[in-house]
């Protein structure tokens, strides 16, 4: 006699608890989506804050040394045999000429010394003078302040050898290993 | 059907007519109509509304009337209106089948009389339509038959559908019963006529239009019921000749007659007739009591409308099953089981009350659980994080990566131009080593630098080694002496790092060492000359020779040591 029992319940309670169910499971999908969504955008913010301060601390850093790595990076475009010709020149132009003679120059392209063993490119010169001693330290403290891409590889210091002729000039015989970018 | 109606919340829907407080009888015995009303609650009999035959038959006034009992009825303030109507105008018996013939059988075939009586009845002609049958039982023994069928047409039925439609039209729970008045007469002799005991009884009721007798054995049980229609008469014809008849057929020996006149201004004479015809028999006028408000020939709402005291003991078998099984109450009329089935059960309304309140629990858990997460998301689209533009990471990334590789470049080349190896230091170096005017004559000076290099390393350290050779006179003998200890090399490195400001020569920073050798010998060309004959250059005036080597390695771990990769 009871006709409308299944469909009471089936209209009354099954069909609204599946439409609630089938709402909350929605709802549940959507917060856990905006969950999973809101967890990586807090890994990104988190990693982005990290790397904003240390981005910051970096850049207090940079901020000081960026002049000297602009300079830095400027001498080191120079041909560093021209360079340092270029700048001998200059060098002999502020002291007595007569306490410093340039005899000989060679560069040579491959590694040589120190530059044997980093991965940085690097050339080899060699620089022959006859002077005092005063005056070429001076003339070394020039030049390697003006380029300080010049590593001291090996440096001779002779005195003349003609002992009938005794002379106060030295010979100096310098290399360097001059670093490239 | 919950919002429409009051079946969920008003039990009188499913009630029987009968049950419910506010009572409308409708009495119908062919020359009248008479109605009452019924206050269950207050035991109260009143006057019912004007109704005439015509209302009950005619379609067009059946709205009209059932419109009328409504209003009626609502201003009792009742939740419900029972309305039972009386039917005393027609009475007729039909046969069962001699097959069936088994009183066990009696409740199925109380439900076959009503589901399917062309089942149960000896007549194959009868026409279920427009005829209703019911089974009454005869309780009696040695009465032959276990009972017979009470047939009613079904002339009210559209009545009582007008009257249940208007209920549902107004949302107002109508229910109707339909009842046989004879058979409710029989079931209210219990209390008003005299049996006798050990003595059989006929009672004769007199309508209108017929007369139903019913016969009791000595135990006041029912033995056979039967009807004689007036045929436009007043009174049945042939009654003594049909109550001889018939008590010869039962055996029953001058039983009592009660007489009961259940019709207004029927003929009088019944009793002297009967007196006169059946003068051993003891001849009694019963007249049921009723209220004020109800005459006495119309005692069966009375009787139909008052169960009998609590704990009383029926007088008979008989009276006992036709009020206790309701044998005499049957519902001739009852609703089409069609119209029934339009509407939910009781149960099912309650089920749907129930599941709606259940609903309400589940929405209201719903909208909780919504809330909850609506929370939940809102929390969280509030907080900086959510409006953090992914791009914005992947720009400070960006930027980070830039600076990091700016400052790894400036870091590659402040290494690698780091004041390591300069020419104009060692020249400082020599100085210091050797003063002037100190006794030594300098003859050769080479300074070399080497890489350390050991594989797999980030940097690699370096060796610098000073190579000097020269002359001394004996007042430098004990400086070559402090040069050639630790403290004495350490001194020299240490005063040309501050000189110099280079900290290459500092031998206390980092990770380096520092050594020594300094090997002295006699000039083999020595010529000693008073002192004031002797001049620097004279290298016959210096009485030795000496070689000096200083080693100072940086190790992979010192801040000067030379990276190994390519600037970034």
């Amino acid at each position: 006699m009871n006709l409308y029992r299944q469909s009471i319940a089936l209209f009354g309670i099954v069909l609204p608890a599946l439409a609630c169910a089938a709402l909350v499971g929605l709802c549940f999908v959507l917060k856990s989506n905006a969950l999973e969504s809101f967890d990586n955008k807090l890994l990104l913010f988190k990693a982005s804050a990290m790397n904003s301060t240390a981005a910051h601390e970096i850049e207090a850093k940079n901020v000081v040394q960026r002049p000297h790595l602009e300079h830095w990076v400027a001498l080191l475009a120079e041909e560093p045999s021209s360079a340092v010709n270029t700048h001998l020149r200059a060098i002999a132009e502020l002291l007595p000429g007569k306490e410093i003679q340039k005899t000989a120059f060679e560069r040579t392209n491959s590694k040589g010394g120190i530059g044997t063993a980093t991965a940085q490119p690097s050339s080899q010169l060699r620089i022959v003078f006859r002077g005092t001693f005063r005056t070429m330290q001076r003339a070394f403290l020039e030049l390697e302040s003006r380029m300080p891409q010049l590593q001291l590889q090996e440096l001779r210091i002779d005195p003349n050898p003609n002992s009938q002729n005794p002379s106060p000039l030295l010979n100096f015989q310098v290399n360097y290993t001059a670093w490239e970018n | 059907m919950l919002r429409h109606t009051t079946r969920a919340s008003n039990p009188a829907w499913y009630q029987s007519a009968l049950d419910l407080d506010l009572q409308l009888h409708i009495r119908v015995d062919g020359p009248s109509v008479s109605t009452f009303f019924f206050k269950h609650s207050k035991a109260q009999w009143s006057k019912g509304p004007a109704i005439t035959e015509a209302d009950l038959k005619d379609p067009a006034k059946m709205e009209t009337c059932a419109a009328d009992i409504l209003k009626q009825a609502r201003s009792f303030k009742a939740p419900a209106l029972g309305v039972i109507l009386h039917l005393a105008d027609e009475f007729a018996t039909a046969e069962l089948k001699p097959s069936l013939d088994n009183p066990a059988a009696l409740p199925d075939l109380r439900d076959a009389a009503v589901q399917k009586p062309t089942s149960i009845l000896e007549d194959s002609s009868i026409q279920p339509d427009q005829n209703s049958w019911r089974v009454l039982p005869y309780p009696a023994q040695g009465s032959g038959v276990i009972g017979t069928t009470i047939t009613l047409t079904r002339q009210y039925a559209p009545f009582l559908a007008a009257l249940r439609q208007t209920g549902e039209n107004h949302n107002f729970p109508i229910v109707t019963h339909a009842l046989s008045a004879p058979l409710v007469a029989v079931m209210g002799l219990a209390h008003c006529a005299p049996f006798a005991a050990e003595k059989s009884a006929v009672a004769i009721l007199q309508y209108p239009w017929f007369t139903t007798l019913a016969f009791f054995n000595e135990h006041a049980d029912l033995l056979l019921i039967r009807t004689l229609q007036h045929r436009h008469l007043t009174h049945a014809p042939n009654l003594r000749h049909a109550l001889t008849t018939t008590n010869a057929s039962l055996e029953l020996i001058d039983p009592d007659l009660f007489i009961l006149t259940l019709g207004q201004d029927l003929a009088p004479g019944l009793h002297a007739d009967l007196s006169s015809g059946f003068p051993v028999s003891r001849v009694i006028v019963v007249t049921p009591p009723t209220p004020d408000d109800i005459p006495a020939w119309c005692p069966e709402p009375v009787i139909a409308a008052t169960p009998p005291p609590k704990g009383e003991t029926p007088r008979s078998l008989t009276f006992g099953i036709l009020r206790g099984e309701k044998w005499a109450l049957q519902d001739f009329l009852p609703t089409p089981k069609d119209v029934v089935e339009i509407y939910p059960t009781r149960s099912e309304m309650q089920l749907l009350r129930g599941l709606r309140l259940a609903r309400l629990c589940l929405f209201a858990a719903v909208v909780l659980i919504l809330a909850w997460f609506a929370l939940g998301i809102f929390e969280v689209i509030r907080r900086d994080e959510w409006a953090f533009d992914p791009n914005q990471a992947e720009v400070v990334k960006t930027r980070l990566a830039k600076l990091t590789a700016e400052g790894k470049k400036s870091e590659h080349w402040d290494n690698l131009l780091a004041d390591r190896s300069k020419a104009w230091t060692s020249m400082e170096l020599l100085c210091r080593l050797f003063p002037e005017h100190a006794g030594f004559l300098v003859k050769t000076f080479v300074h070399t630098v080497r890489p350390d290099a050991a594989p797999g390393q980030a940097k690699v350290g370096f060796v610098k080694e000073w190579k000097i050779s020269g002359l001394a006179r004996d007042e430098a003998v004990d400086r070559l002496n402090s040069l050639n200890t630790q403290e004495g090399i350490s001194a020299r490195f240490n005063e040309v790092a501050r000189v110099t400001g280079n900290p290459a020569f500092n031998p206390l920073l980092g990770n380096r060492s520092l050594a020594v050798n300094v090997r002295t010998q006699e000039n083999s060309s020595f010529k000693p000359l008073p002192a004031e004959e002797t001049f620097d250059t004279d290298e016959t005036s210096y009485p030795f020779n000496f070689d000096l080597t200083i080693t100072q390695r940086f190790e992979a771990t010192d801040p000067m040591a030379i990276n190994v990769t390519k600037a970034p």
